[in-house]
């Protein structure tokens, strides 16, 4: 028994510490959110809520500014569908891992399954084996927490707070992300997806393009299948 | 009203996550897409990356007083060097604050 609690323990101290400087660099945003929700009219209770069952950062943030404005509930569902629109590349990338599973590890993860948690999925044997379902679980849910904690100091705090976005917190995440990728970068055809997301994100973020992150990956994708299709001999 | 909203909004990002991990959905990868799709860790992450570096109140900002430059070089050398991601954060906010230090 003891044994097999150390080993459970590991994933979830491993899971929990790696998503820490994200689930840390978020803060500012938490805060954010939870002071506007409540600046703009709604309950505590829904501040809540929208963290608690919505769960997404830009999502949440442009979403409650648009029923504030009172926009139709079809923009602001559409809205939020193409901010999510992202989802979907995870969901297929995790898909062989991920379909096997039992039907609660699916919602579990599903639900769980943030920018940073898939950040984390890279590895090639992710998901494979209770432990490494055990160390996704321990990264999402305790970023999952921090969101809501964050949430919560914004609901009840947030007026009397100073703006903490422009204070840089944002770079642990850039930093974090570096450390993933960086690491990968073994092959040419990896190379050139970097290479094509690192300027064609620029390219899309300055036009303001909604869509600019799905379209920059998607484009960076193409560009390292396309090498790897030309140095297959032939 | 604000409650039914909530939950709509809560089905989209749900379904969004979820619904490619259903393996009832009759979607079959084809090896090329799965070779395509092997790219998209670093897609994603570059892509949500560069544009917190170098994209301030909607400006390119490629100055070399630019904290997150200087943060993510010390990043990228540090990542390639340890392959650890305590260390390469640890280095890159020591460099980013430093820097960010001299230029506030």
């Amino acid at each position: 028994m003891m044994i097999e609690n150390k080993r459970i323990r590991f994933p979830i101290v491993k899971g929990v510490m790696d998503m820490l400087p994200l689930s840390l660099a978020v803060l500012p945003w938490g805060i954010l959110f939870g002071s506007i929700a409540v600046q703009r009219g709604f309950s505590w209770l829904e501040a809540q809520m929208f963290s608690a069952i919505v769960f997404g950062g830009a999502v949440q943030i442009v979403t409650v500014e648009l029923m504030a404005d009172n926009a139709s509930l079809l923009t602001v569902l559409f809205t939020a569908f193409v901010i999510s629109s992202r989802h979907f590349l995870y969901g297929l990338s995790l898909r062989d891992k991920l379909s096997p599973k039992p039907l609660r590890w699916r919602l579990g993860l599903g639900f769980l399954l943030t920018d940073e948690l898939f950040a984390l999925s890279g590895h090639r044997r992710s998901y494979q084996g209770k432990l490494r379902l055990i160390y996704a679980a321990a990264a999402g849910g305790s970023f999952y927490l921090a969101w809501n904690i964050w949430t919560f100091i914004g609901i009840v705090a947030g007026a009397s707070l100073p703006d903490l976005t422009d204070l840089g917190l944002d770079f642990a995440i850039a930093a974090t992300f570096i450390a993933l990728v960086v690491p990968e970068i073994k092959t040419l055809p990896t190379l050139a997806a970097v290479i094509t997301a690192a300027i064609s994100s620029l390219i899309f973020s300055l036009w303001e393009f909604e869509l600019g992150l799905v379209f920059a990956a998607l484009l960076a994708m193409a560009a390292g299948f396309t090498v790897q299709q030309l140095r297959r001999p032939t | 009203m604000t409650l039914l909203t909530i939950l709509l909004l809560a089905c989209i990002t749900f379904g969004t996550r979820y619904l490619f991990l259903e393996g009832r959905l009759p979607v079959r990868l084809g090896s090329n897409v799965k070779l395509f799709l092997s790219y998209s860790g670093p897609a994603v992450l570059t892509a949500i990356t560069l544009p917190i570096l170098f994209v301030h109140q909607h400006q390119l900002d490629t100055s070399l007083a630019n904290p997150y430059l200087w943060g993510a070089l010390a990043a990228i050398v540090a990542a390639y060097k340890t392959g650890n991601i305590y260390w390469t954060v640890g280095l890159g906010m020591l460099a980013f604050i430093a820097v960010g230090a001299q230029t506030f």
